[in-house]
């Protein structure tokens, strides 16, 4: 049975719908009028306990309404939702237990308390043993490093600061199901690093994730699923290598030659493959389908030709496919 | 239960980083009590006005700085505040009752709150004079009048808060609560200056419990059977807003949009 299951899961807003400017607002008073916004439309999803699940889609596209759907916060205004078989809303108490949500851009930690002290008093609120408590507060300093932030005060944190210490916080009763809502926003590299380490640690301890993020980099090499949200609906849900075989299969080789070499040359001994001139006569892009063709055999063909100065790959990210899938380029079937 | 003294005791130890504003307001609500000392010490100079004597007035004062002072510090301004930023979505994914854990929050702040009243009233009585403690039965009648005046307090400012998922704001929710408290409650002048009609409709109010009831009793203008009908429609309206806030949030909650992250 899987642990997070959503039918035909909706949720419709609804906007005043008011005129530009004063006169529209005061028209507004006397008739109101309302414009429904579908932030989320009929998606149907269900996670395996265990399943790493990247849930991607361009501003807007309803990615945290859906989270914060999946997590009871809001009632579907359609459809419904069921953790571990359990309805969100009315056995939210026991629901909660089990979830554990981080949103990048707000913090649970009390501002006026000790990191240390916030986290006891999560502690209490979720009733964990203080054995377990201890153990878990260990394993989370391992990655996090939390030691030097669990006396400052909430307030005082800097980012990369408190989304560590959001991180123990939204994990410390040790959640069946987390969603990672924008987790590493704003973070620089050395902690998304550190970040991105943790949530692989709490993936193969078998805790089931759903990680939205606008930054792909945390989504490669941690979650094997991809679901493509836009405007409400999902557009893709599938394996995430899947894609990247099928539409991330070019790669680029850029060379720099000693001299210039005429382009028909290359390009008669490379074939399969499009040659062009970049930003200098020397530098050339080689692309070409990385199941045709392999980079050392284009580098060998090319090196029989001229002086290679340098060289270097371009590897398919799953950026690039989703960049194209948002601007609506490539549909992925 | 764990989960809400764990509350008690945080909110009572983050009320400590409030100390400045704490002082900060505690001047305000200073400045306004000695004006109404000033002021209610002029008229009753002569003669008593509707029955209220310099001493008694007094002594209406006090317990109503008293009673206003309680559960006025801590928590509406950071529940309004977190409803209106969204970050109430993180609370809901709590396992406890929110309205429980905002009523512990209260309590958690209490503390100060009475260290501040202790203070002010103890100066206040040395430089003005004693006041009359009314005998056994009224003080029992006046502690457990401001007993209740706690969840009733409470109640009253969480509902309101309540009302910034609807209003998107939360300064005009807290001017009109404080309009209708000051009038109604007695704080700003006792009921029986009131035209008759509304005398009695305050009288029969949740708001006359935050002022009028425990500052009546005290002051010994109620006999005991009376007081004890002043108490328990405090109890009442206390029952009555418990179980009405829990329809008020039900009903918050299917309106809830929490836009952005």
């Amino acid at each position: 049975m899987p642990i997070v299951e959503a039918r035909a899961l909706t949720k419709v807003f609804r906007r005043p719908d008011k005129g530009p400017g004063l006169a529209g607002s005061v028209k507004h008073l006397f008739a109101r009028r309302f414009q429904d916004k579908v932030a989320v439309d009929h998606i149907d999803l269900s996670i395996e306990a265990g399943e790493a699940v990247a849930y991607v889609g361009p501003n807007g596209a309803g990615k945290s309404t859906t989270v914060k759907l999946l997590s009871g916060i809001l009632v579907p205004t359609q459809g419904e939702v069921r953790i571990d078989g359990l309805h969100p809303q009315r056995d939210r108490m026991t629901v909660a237990h089990r979830i554990g949500v981080l949103f990048g851009q707000r913090t649970q930690l009390w501002w006026d308390l000790p990191v240390a002290e916030s986290l006891a008093v999560l502690r209490d609120i979720y009733g964990v043993d203080p054995a377990t408590y201890r153990k878990r507060l260990a394993r989370f300093d391992e990655v996090l490093e939390l030691g030097e932030i669990l006396t400052v005060v909430g307030r005082k944190l800097s980012l990369g600061q408190r989304m560590r210490a959001d991180l123990a916080a939204a994990l410390i009763h040790g959640p069946q199901v987390v969603y990672l809502d924008e987790p590493t926003i704003g973070l620089d590299l050395a902690v998304k690093e550190r970040v991105r380490e943790f949530f692989r640690s709490i993936r193969d301890e078998g805790t089931t994730v759903m990680l939205t993020s606008h930054d792909l980099a945390d989504i490669e090499g941690f979650c094997r699923r991809l679901v493509i949200i836009d405007e409400g609906r999902i557009i893709f849900d599938g394996d995430l290598e899947a894609v990247k075989d099928r539409y991330a299969r070019e790669r680029i080789l850029h060379i720099e030659t000693a001299r210039p070499v005429p382009l028909e040359t290359l390009r008669a001994s490379l074939p399969g493959a499009q040659v062009t001139v970049e930003d200098s006569p020397l530098r050339y892009a080689v692309r070409f389908d990385r199941f045709t063709m392999t980079a050392g055999h284009a580098v060998t063909a090319l090196a029989g030709l001229t002086d290679l100065v340098d060289f270097r790959v371009d590897e398919p990210s799953i950026e690039d496919v989703i960049r194209r899938v948002y601007s609506g380029e490539l549909v992925l079937g | 239960m764990r989960s809400y003294r764990a509350l008690i005791r945080a909110t009572a130890r983050a009320a400590l980083a409030y100390r400045l504003n704490l002082l900060l307001g505690l001047g305000a609500v200073l400045v306004q009590l000695i004006a109404l000392l000033a002021v209610w010490q002029v008229i009753l100079a002569q003669s008593p006005v509707n029955g209220f004597t310099w001493p008694q007035m007094r002594a209406y004062l006090l317990v109503a700085f008293a009673a206003g002072t309680v559960v006025s510090l801590m928590g509406d301004f950071r529940m309004a505040f977190r409803i209106l930023d969204g970050d109430v979505a993180l609370d809901l994914v709590k396992p406890i009752d929110y309205q429980r854990a905002r009523f512990a929050e209260a309590i958690g702040g209490l503390w100060i709150e009475v260290v501040l009243i202790a203070v002010v009233v103890g100066v206040t009585l040395a430089l003005t004079g004693g006041v009359d403690v009314p005998a056994g039965p009224g003080l029992a009648l006046f502690i457990a009048s401001m007993l209740l005046l706690v969840p009733l307090k409470f109640l009253i400012v969480y509902v309101s808060t309540l009302a910034c998922f609807w209003t998107q704001n939360f300064m005009g929710v807290q001017w009109a609560r404080l309009a209708v408290v000051n009038l109604f409650s007695g704080a700003l002048i006792p009921l029986a200056f009131l035209p008759g009609w509304l005398a009695t409709t305050a009288q029969w109010s949740p708001f006359a419990g935050l002022t009028s009831t425990p500052a009546l009793i005290f002051l010994g203008r109620v006999d005991p059977g009376h007081g004890l009908v002043l108490v328990g429609v405090q109890l009442a309206w206390v029952l009555a807003l418990w179980f009405g806030a829990r329809l008020v949030w039900q009903a918050a909650l299917r309106r809830l949009t929490v836009n952005g992250g």
